[in-house]
């Protein structure tokens, strides 16, 4: 039975979709896809590997990381924080809940093929979310991505061999914290490791400052001699670990937290 | 004209599971409901920010190719002018990688939220809840 209310919400979401996306089409607020790039995407395409122009380069051929961590790498660290705040505010929820082998349930896992394959695909994802972080200035990745894909690890675990024996590995909450920590602590080094530096020397630069500029000639240099002369694009290559472990360790955490057994929860709801 | 048509309808259906999205936040009682369709709303507007930054003709990601740690020459203006010919916007990427992630850590803050109002007042329906906490401060 389908009710007259339904069907004139349904038909009023439709009618205001259709007029908003002819506005967006006929006035030109959005494209429909232009053949040529926007004049702001050209200059970074443009400037973001060019060496003759050192003024403007980030020192790395990925415009997407330059843009994340050098362009616009304030907007970044304030959006770290706010990543920083939500999850903060989880644990901050759960904070009497402690995770140890006793409390978190007592699961023992699907079966022994299920265990097995687990086991080789397990050790391969933070390889390949290390690879996807370390080879964020160099490929299309990041500190960010390879944090996200290195939070499917414990995910992926937990489903298979449970949380206890997650917990009995060493998964702790204080350990993934510190962890989270240490990324974040990175961070914020790195974002003045340059002022500091140059004050030293006793000329000026910027917070996030990656590669020098003519008014302000300090920075890391984008290739260091490394056994070989070796590309890491200043800041970026460290910026994209130090997110890694932040982004990586704090999802982990809240995932780990948030399959912990309800029962546990009943009684911090009581206590409170 | 085709094109034209095919772009206003891929607007038309990111527009209205947009409506719809919010309709899902504002009007369903439900809080599970909610978040969901907040992810929605967040994926959409991410999905039509990656939109704009597409182009016809434009195939290849915006990252400089055959680069690798050990850089022997590093490119000229020119070779640099080709490859932003064919490279896709890198900005609304860029805008999308972080809002990805803190959105999934928000959704993560809010679940956790909903479960403790479920571990205290049994209903995840928000009027029920407002209806026990006025008996409770009463």
């Amino acid at each position: 039975m389908v009710k007259l209310k339904d069907v004139c919400i349904g038909l009023s979401l439709a009618v205001v979709a259709a007029i908003v996306s002819y506005l967006i089409i006929s006035y030109n607020i959005a494209s429909v896809a232009p053949e040529a790039n926007r004049p702001l995407a050209n200059m970074f395409l443009e400037n973001v590997f060019n060496s003759e122009k050192w003024w403007l380069w980030a020192g790395s051929p990925e415009a997407v990381t330059s843009i994340l961590w050098d362009y616009r790498g304030i907007d970044t660290v304030y959006e770290t924080a706010v990543f920083f705040l939500a999850i903060i505010a989880s644990i901050a929820l759960v904070r009497t809940l402690k995770l140890t082998p006793e409390t978190s349930g007592r699961g023992f896992g699907l079966t022994v093929i299920a265990k097995t394959v687990t086991n080789i695909v397990f050790a391969s994802i933070p390889i390949v979310a290390y690879s996807i972080a370390v080879h964020g200035h160099l490929t299309p990745g990041g500190g960010f991505q390879g944090g996200s894909a290195f939070a499917v690890a414990p995910l992926l675990a937990i489903s298979v061999f449970s949380l206890r024996v997650i917990v009995m590995r060493g998964w702790s909450k204080d350990r993934l914290l510190a962890l989270r920590t240490t990324g974040l602590l990175l961070i914020g080094l790195i974002a003045i490791i340059v002022v500091a530096l140059s004050a030293l020397k006793g000329i000026i630069a910027y917070v996030m400052q990656n590669q020098p500029k003519p008014w302000a000639p300090a920075g890391l240099s984008a290739i260091v001699d490394f056994i070989n002369p070796t590309l890491i694009s200043g800041t970026l290559f460290w910026l994209n670990i130090s997110e890694f472990l932040a982004v990586g360790a704090g999802l982990s955490l809240v995932f780990v937290l948030l399959v912990s057994p309800t029962k546990m929860l009943d009684v911090e709801v009581e206590e409170k | 004209m085709i094109n034209q048509l095919l772009w206003g309808y891929y607007y038309a259906v990111l527009m209205l599971i947009l409506f719809m999205s919010i309709y899902g936040i504002a009007v369903r009682p439900n809080l599970l409901k909610k978040i969901i369709m907040l992810s929605i709303l967040s994926d959409t507007a991410n999905i039509l920010a990656v939109m704009i930054g597409l182009h016809v003709g434009r195939t290849i990601p915006p990252v400089y190719p055959g680069i690798t740690f050990t850089v022997e020459t590093l490119p000229n203006s020119t070779s640099l002018k080709e490859f932003a010919k064919q490279a896709v916007d890198p900005l609304p990427q860029v805008l999308v990688v972080t809002a990805i992630v803190i959105g999934l850590a928000v959704l993560v803050f809010l679940s956790f939220t909903a479960i403790l109002l479920y571990r205290k007042y049994g209903t995840l329906d928000t009027r029920d809840i407002i209806n026990r906490i006025r008996g409770e401060t009463q």
